[in-house]
């Protein structure tokens, strides 16, 4: 568990977002409903594997959005990150609901998964369980 | 043997003249055979009525000639004739078929087996041969094999172009409205009411629809049959769609090792077809399904416990299916059978063999967009075991429950 949850008085430090899709409506999208959130922050934005394995690198965010199906294979940045910036939590986001695709997901080590059509507030809800804001599910 | 006793000095030779008299006249009426002699030279020694029918020539005209006049030019010139006979000699017999040549210079293709005849002292006295027209047969399995070759290309040209369209949806229109959905209620929480309220109910309408689109490519193109074989598929199909349907469901697989690409898609759509069925059809409040390796292929059997009441051939889309559940399977070189017993449930069956193949292994399966090229699945997914096991990448186990 983190630190900054102790002090009454400290607000809780923000969360860093990173959005990794290549699908650019979603992209804008997706920056926009985390931005809109008093507690989160969007720090980088990566539309394939290699730039969002490099972002992950410089800015180590708490969290990452991640597309399962991304130019340059979703489970692969999901393995790329976490090695980069172990402390990143990792929320694979996804059209397929099939079992396959969660398989490999979770096999890369992903915990957190949703299928896309998810409202805004339960994709809120799964970032901020993910970033230890909330009890795990 | 309790023949008389030779004193009557007649009897036997009798009797086996009648027999060999009856026995020549066999051979001679026999329609469907050429039987025939040769000397140990190759001329022709004696002819039948089946030679005749066959091969066009009387009995006068071909008497005494060599049989390489039955061989196309280019066997004469190989020598083909008598290799045949040297082998013949050699290991007793010889087996061929191949073009022959009929009076009138057209071709047939032939059954041939020619038989080495040696004396009991061991000296070559000449060569039987017999000779089948194979001509008719050969065409009809021809066309049989074009008529699965042009199925089975039919097969892949259908799936490609559904797995194109679903990959269309997937990556383009379901993101697309993924995005909207996701903006609109960005909008309804910023919009003063009514327009929050038509706008979380544009929202649900945007929503719903992505989940019909979503429901439509799973159908279009089994996720992960490429990727991730077979049962895999099968799992999916059982747990993301015929469960929304209501209907309970138990698998059990024991497969030896994962059917080529042709073969999974086939027994797919023969499965999809055959639950879609049960759905429509039964009544049925659950359905098991099995996959087992037998004969170097592959059984499975779909049984429902529904009404029992056979498909009303004359609903199209019935008829229709089983038409196609058929022809796939048949086509595939296996069968099919639809059992139905009132009160009981219907059972669909069918097996498809599958030997490792040599052609139809070379075809790519074309693999998804974005993950095809990616360095995981060169990697990762190639080495995953068949799913028949149950863990690793794969969450079905051996059997799986409905609730």
């Amino acid at each position: 568990m983190t630190a900054e949850a102790s002090g009454p008085k400290a607000p809780p430090r923000q969360l860093d977002v990173m959005i990794c899709d290549d699908n650019i409506m979603l992209l804008e999208v997706l920056r926009e409903v985390v931005e809109s959130e008093p507690d989160m922050t969007v720090v980088a934005t990566a539309q394939n594997a290699e730039e969002a394995i490099r972002l992950a690198g410089r800015h180590t965010p708490d969290l990452a959005v991640l597309d399962v199906r991304f130019p340059g294979g979703g489970p692969y940045a999901a393995r790329e990150i976490a090695r980069r910036s172990p402390r990143t939590g990792i929320l694979a986001f996804s059209a397929h609901g099939d079992s396959g695709a969660v398989g490999e997901m979770r096999h890369a080590g992903v915990t957190e998964y949703l299928v896309k059509g998810a409202t805004n507030r339960e994709f809120l809800t799964a970032l901020r369980r993910l970033g230890g804001r909330l009890p795990k599910s | 043997m309790t023949a008389p006793q030779d004193s009557s000095g007649t009897g036997r030779p009798a009797r086996r003249q009648a027999s060999e008299t009856a026995f020549t006249l066999l051979v001679q009426g026999v329609l469907d055979y050429g039987i025939f002699m040769l000397d140990p030279g190759g001329h022709i020694s004696s002819w039948n009525a089946g030679a005749e029918r066959i091969k066009g020539y009387r009995a006068d005209e071909i008497i005494g000639r060599h049989f390489s006049t039955f061989y196309p030019p280019e066997d004469v010139a190989a020598q083909k004739p008598q290799r045949e006979l040297e082998t013949a000699v050699a290991e007793g017999r010889l087996e061929d078929e191949g073009w022959r040549i009929r009076k009138d210079g057209s071709r047939f293709w032939a059954n041939v087996v020619i038989t080495a005849l040696f004396d009991e002292d061991g000296v070559l006295r000449g060569f039987g041969k017999v000779t089948r027209d194979m001509t008719e047969r050969r065409a009809a399995e021809q066309a049989l094999t074009e008529h699965r070759r042009l199925f089975e290309h039919l097969v892949r040209g259908q799936e490609q172009e559904r797995q194109r369209i679903a990959w269309d949806v997937h990556d383009d229109t379901i993101q697309s409205m993924v995005a909207v959905g996701m903006r609109l209620q960005l909008l309804a929480g910023r919009m003063p009411e009514p327009y929050a309220a038509e706008l979380a109910q544009l929202d649900h309408t945007v929503r719903d629809a992505v989940t019909r689109l979503r429901n439509l490519t799973f159908r279009l193109h089994p996720p992960g049959i490429d990727r991730h074989g077979l049962v895999e598929a099968l799992t999916s199909h059982l747990s993301d769609v015929v469960e929304s349907w209501g209907l309970t469901h138990s698998f059990e697989h024991r497969i030896d090792r994962e059917p080529s690409p042709e073969r999974a898609v086939t027994i797919f759509r023969i499965v999809q077809e055959a639950l879609l069925n049960v759905h429509k059809h039964a009544n049925a409040s659950r359905v098991a399904l099995s996959l087992e390796s037998v004969d170097n292929g592959l059984l499975t059997r779909v049984k429902d416990d529904g009404n029992g009441r056979p498909l009303d051939p004359t609903a199209y889309h019935g008829h229709f299916g089983v038409m196609e559940m058929r022809e796939r399977a048949e086509s595939a070189g296996g069968w099919w059978s639809l059992r139905s017993e009132p009160g009981a449930g219907t059972t669909v069956e069918f097996w498809v063999p599958d030997l490792p193949s040599t052609s139809e292994d070379d075809v790519p399966t074309p693999g998804p967009a974005g993950d095809g090229a990616s360095p995981d699945a060169a990697a990762g997914d190639g080495t995953s075991p068949p799913a028949a096991t149950g863990d690793g990448a794969s969450p079905s186990p051996a059997e799986e429950e409905g609730p």
